[in-house]
């Protein structure tokens, strides 16, 4: 009991100071943020990158992890909801983002106008991507990790993970007309459809990268789509989400050359399936940007589909 | 024009429309170096007017290879055209060249390969070193080889032009085992 109790004085996080995200993700036990949350220029970041990179390959023992908090589960919307109405706090008094604000909207935070605000104020300001790699055509951005169901996964600011579609979903959806994301306060898991893309009536779903609770939505290329076509990495983002098993979840990401391999191989892929009857070679330039609008005889869902692995 | 019908098994250059005739003999001297293949110019054949597609203004290989299908000589082993047309295949915005895996037709343009493309000054030897590792890659295809990851390997597939000039007009010794192997199944 002295044994536990030491331990626990052991992490208590001196008053303003702040979890590094490595901690915050159960990772490492004690790590506390020097570096402003400027992850992309943090060299214990990269450190640790290169680490659950390399763990990814040699299946290496891993630092104990810690179990991680459970104050933010699907279920607290219940609870909440089982108190009277002038009792139920708003989830950004929950989190102490604001002193005293109590819910007059159900929790459907999607359409509540506050939310809205508090969202436009907080958005973890975008980190502008700080490299992009190119493989065959196909662009890769940096410090990102990737599923191989074509989403991708950053982590970032205060411990949150930024998601979205990659450059080679971007080519393959194509024009979308709508897609549906989660809502803030859904739970999303690696592996499981979370998003659905729609085009020309068609619809498909894509899956989340990492497991976690949505915390942050781009309200922004829900009604403009196209965001994810200039974009994919920058203003394309999906949503955020406050990750609930990180350290597994990274380990089946791919990253770095690693990514760069997996892309390269998905696109030799894609090239002999849309040539699979003329048995065509070719040796030439980038992907059109708008893969499936060049092939007339394919069905856009059947071959999406296929790609995004849903 | 005498075609050896015996082992090694030969290779026809054809030029699609015109092309100059001292960049093709060029080409069928070095592809018989370096691939110990018999290799000569045929006769030239006509512009492709039939595989242009008006949606993306440019030349479809698919068409122009089943042409050169239908009009392949039995006693060569090996078509490959040259036209100075831009080409293309459907999702790849274009081509320096296409095959069919182990077809028996390939087709290469000039169009992208040369410097003048780019706005850089004309250079036949450059164009010539882009051709003749265009046209070992096809030839590859033909005999079932795919893409290799060796940036240097003539097999490695090159998206821009700089992946072409960064790549020897050789291939690595892989796939130059798995091409001879091929070689020797064709006769
Ligand atoms: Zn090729
Ligand atoms: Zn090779």
């Amino acid at each position: 009991m002295a044994e536990a109790s030491k331990k626990k004085s052991f992490k208590v996080v001196p008053p303003g100071k702040k979890k590094c995200i490595w901690m915050e993700a159960g990772v490492v036990s004690y790590k506390l943020c020097d570096h402003n949350f400027d992850c992309q220029t943090c060299s214990y970041d990269q450190g640790m990158q290169l680490k659950v990179a390399r763990q990814r390959a040699s299946l290496t023992a891993v630092p104990v992890a810690q179990p991680l908090p459970d104050e933010f589960t699907p279920t607290w919307v219940e609870k909440e909801m089982q108190l009277p109405a002038h009792r139920r706090r708003c989830r950004y008094m929950l989190t102490g983002e604001v002193d005293r604000k109590i819910c007059a909207n159900a929790y459907e935070c999607g359409n509540c106008a506050f939310d809205q605000m508090m969202q436009d104020r907080q958005q973890p300001s975008q980190l502008p991507v700080q490299a992009h790699a190119s493989v065959g055509g196909f662009e890769l951005a940096e410090g990102v990790y990737y599923h191989d169901g074509h989403t991708w996964a950053r982590p970032e600011y205060g411990g949150r993970v930024r998601v979205g579609l990659d450059d080679f979903a971007r080519k393959l959806v194509g024009r979308l007309r709508q897609l549906s994301i989660p809502e803030v306060g859904q739970a999303v898991k690696q592996g499981e459809a979370a998003m659905e893309l729609q085009r020309n009536g068609s619809r498909v779903r894509a899956l989340a990268p990492v497991d976690g609770i949505v915390t942050h939505v781009n309200y922004e290329v829900l009604n403009n789509p196209s965001l994810i076509q200039e974009s994919p990495y920058e203003g394309g983002w999906l949503f955020i989400i406050e990750p609930t098993r990180l350290r597994k979840n990274l380990k089946n990401l791919y990253f770095g050359e690693e990514a760069q391999s997996y892309l390269e191989e998905e696109r030799e892929r894609l090239f002999a399936r849309v040539h699979e009857d003329d048995r065509i070679a070719a040796d030439g330039g980038p992907s059109m940007d708008d893969i499936t609008a060049d092939l007339k005889d394919e069905d856009w869902s059947t071959l999406v589909k296929e790609f995004l692995r849903s | 024009m005498s075609i050896r019908t015996d082992h090694p098994p030969g290779v026809i250059i054809h030029p699609l429309g015109p092309v100059p005739a001292s960049i093709l003999q060029h080409l069928a001297i070095s592809v018989q170096d370096r691939c110990q293949i018999s290799c000569l110019v045929g006769e030239s054949m006509e512009n492709p007017g039939y595989a242009q597609d008006p949606e993306r203004e440019q030349y479809s290989c698919k068409r122009i290879l089943q042409q050169l299908h239908r009009c392949c000589t039995p006693h060569s082993w090996q078509v490959l055209a040259v036209t100075e047309i831009d080409l293309f295949v459907p999702i790849l915005k274009y081509v320096f060249g296409a095959a069919q895996m182990e077809g028996r037709c390939a087709v290469i343009s000039l169009h992208r390969l040369r410097p003048q493309f780019y706005g850089d000054e004309e250079d036949e030897q450059l164009l010539l070193e882009r051709l003749v590792k265009t046209a070992l890659h096809e030839l590859g295809h033909s005999l079932g080889l795919t893409h290799c990851r060796r940036r240097t390997c003539v097999m490695y597939s090159s998206t821009r032009i700089d992946d072409t000039d960064a790549k020897m007009a050789d291939f690595c010794p892989t796939c130059r085992e798995l091409f001879r192997w091929r070689l020797q199944g064709t006769g």
